[in-house]
């Protein structure tokens, strides 16, 4: 019961604020709106469970909504023309294996003039090209935010603050976007992820059909809560392997994740690709790149389109620090184990119907290959290599 | 008022018509104190797709009209416009331009607000507003 209040709770803060906001009489104008999908998801397999990034468990060949549900409902206050606040609450599975609240927004917004605005509070963090409205399943064609590119980075809310410039030459528009703060996310463990300090820089230019987006953002990080991992750096210290438990160190860590993208979209089709690359000091968390493209035509109110995504892990797979002999064996395995990263390739059809004036039905199904290990999915048996089929359908909505 | 039943049956003939067949002549429309003279389609559009935000759009209900300028002016259909508008909502960047009935409505929004650019059928304008591109 305890985690069904806690949505409940959640979900009124943005929705209860308002009402009292109304309520008064020249209080801040105040409009609520929100945004939902209500899915199915299911595999060809009983041997691993498909997921969307730091989801503790997935679907196998039971329908299910877990990977693709979700519902957010968002206020926001004007008070002045040039001061607003937002409150944003969404739930969806994530970290844990029930529906959970979060509050991925909460900040007041400061217009400081035509091009200048600035943000204090909890903002999204611009980490990928569709990071602010990847949840936003209406927003955007596919029904989820490729699982190859988005995956590398979780969460994504900056508690801080940013600063926005955003000025029109002709008909093009720059936006350049630079946020500085802390974070923390929940992983899937039951373990934490902790940004002490990260920075996001996200630019866009925009000419018509044609939007180029360039994206940066550094931090340091550390794993807390993660005993299984701790253990290992406690036995690797022990056993006179300081080096490798440097390497393997998820304390105060350095990482960055560089990456490009762009969206032609001229109206009867749209292509869409990202590139991206994560580099990190820890061989718990790998150095990886990756890519996706997709392609969608419009007919009328239907847009099938084609995805093909691909990671692959540029640093070392198998670890040389720690021989693999006699006792050492299962300590060498173990640091193998966890400098693995989930890699694999998928391509996916995918069509999308806007059969109503705010809502859309999506029907996506993708085939997706892992490489030397299980890829993305989660709770797979030892024997399960794929290449495994999903399917998806499900319905978009806003209001 | 003698006209509006000849506007009621062109709104109907206008709502079967495909493409640009059945045109309303409509123009782009701004508050008298604004000092914007004229205006290209693709910079009308900005204001309409939330790429800037100098002027501030008003917005029809969904409607013939509101179609024929999307498509002619926007480019887009209106799930296209809907999904581009949530991405800005659901991201604290902008609200949603408020929506009006009638050309009427959106000339008294305009006229209210010297931030303000909407768009309105021809025979709809007066001395309270001022155009700035005619929607060809």
């Amino acid at each position: 019961m305890e985690r069904y209040k806690r949505t409940a709770v959640a979900l009124s803060i943005a929705a209860g604020f308002a009402g009292g906001a109304q309520a008064q009489e020249g209080g801040p104008q105040v409009s609520i709106s929100g945004f939902g999908t209500v899915a199915m998801t299911a595999t060809d397999t009983s041997d691993a469970e498909f997921a969307r990034p730091n989801q503790q468990s997935g679907v196998g060949t039971t329908p299910r909504t877990g990977p693709d549900s979700n519902f957010g409902i968002q206020s926001t206050f004007k008070f002045t023309d040039s001061v607003s606040a937002t409150v944003q609450g969404l739930v969806r599975k994530n970290a844990s294996d029930y529906f959970g609240a979060e509050l991925p927004w909460a900040f007041l917004k400061v217009k400081a003039n035509e091009d200048v605005s600035f943000r204090v509070g909890r903002t999204g963090m611009p980490v990928y090209m569709i990071s602010d409205f990847r949840n936003v399943g209406y927003a955007n064609t596919m029904i989820r935010p490729p699982a190859e590119v988005y995956r590398q980075v979780n969460g994504g809310s900056l508690d801080g603050g940013d600063l926005t410039y955003q000025h029109t030459f002709g008909e093009s528009t720059l936006t350049a976007q630079f946020g500085l703060g802390t974070a923390h996310n929940k992983l899937v463990n039951g373990a934490r992820i902790e940004f002490s300090r990260a920075t996001a820089l996200h630019v866009l230019w925009e000419n018509g059909p044609l939007t180029l987006r360039f994206g940066r953002a550094d931090a340091t990080f550390s794993m807390k809560d993660n005993p299984a991992v701790d253990g290992l750096l406690a036995s690797l210290v022990k056993a006179g392997f300081a080096q490798a438990a440097r390497d393997y160190s998820i304390t105060d860590v350095k990482g960055s994740f560089t990456s490009v993208g762009a969206i032609y979209d001229p109206g009867n089709f749209i292509v869409q690709g990202e590139y991206a690359v994560r580099r990190t000091g820890t061989r718990v968390v790998m150095d990886t790149s990756s890519w996706y493209a997709m392609f969608g035509y419009r007919y009328g109110k239907f847009t099938p389109y084609y995805y093909h995504g691909n990671i692959k892990q540029d640093n070392a797979r198998t670890y040389a620090g720690v021989p693999a002999v006699g006792p050492l064996k299962p300590l060498a395995a173990a640091l193998d184990f966890l400098g693995k990263a989930g890699i694999q390739s998928a391509n996916a059809l995918g069509l999308r119907w806007d059969f109503a004036s705010s809502a859309a039905l999506k029907v996506q199904v993708d085939r997706i290959s892992p490489k030397d290990g299980a890829g993305a999915f989660v709770n797979a048996k030892p024997t399960f290599t794929g290449p495994a089929t999903v399917y998806a359908v499900g319905v978009d909505f806003v209001f | 008022m003698s006209h509006t039943p000849l506007k009621a049956v062109l709104a109907v003939v206008c709502a079967f018509a495909v493409g640009g067949a059945c045109a309303t002549e409509m123009v782009v429309v701004v508050n008298p104190k604004n000092p914007a003279t004229r205006m290209f389609s693709e910079q009308a559009a900005q204001f309409f797709l939330g790429k800037s935000s100098l002027f501030t759009p008003v917005e029809h209900t969904d409607g013939p009209l509101r179609n024929e300028f999307y498509q002619k002016v926007l480019n887009k259909d209106a799930a296209q416009v809907k999904a581009v508008w949530s991405k800005l909502v659901f991201t604290g960047k902008a609200t949603a331009p408020k929506e009006y009935g009638s050309s009427a409505e959106v000339k008294k929004a305009v006229a209210a607000d010297p931030a303000a650019i909407g768009y309105i059928e021809k025979a709809a304008v007066d001395d309270t507003v001022k155009v700035i591109l005619t929607v060809q």
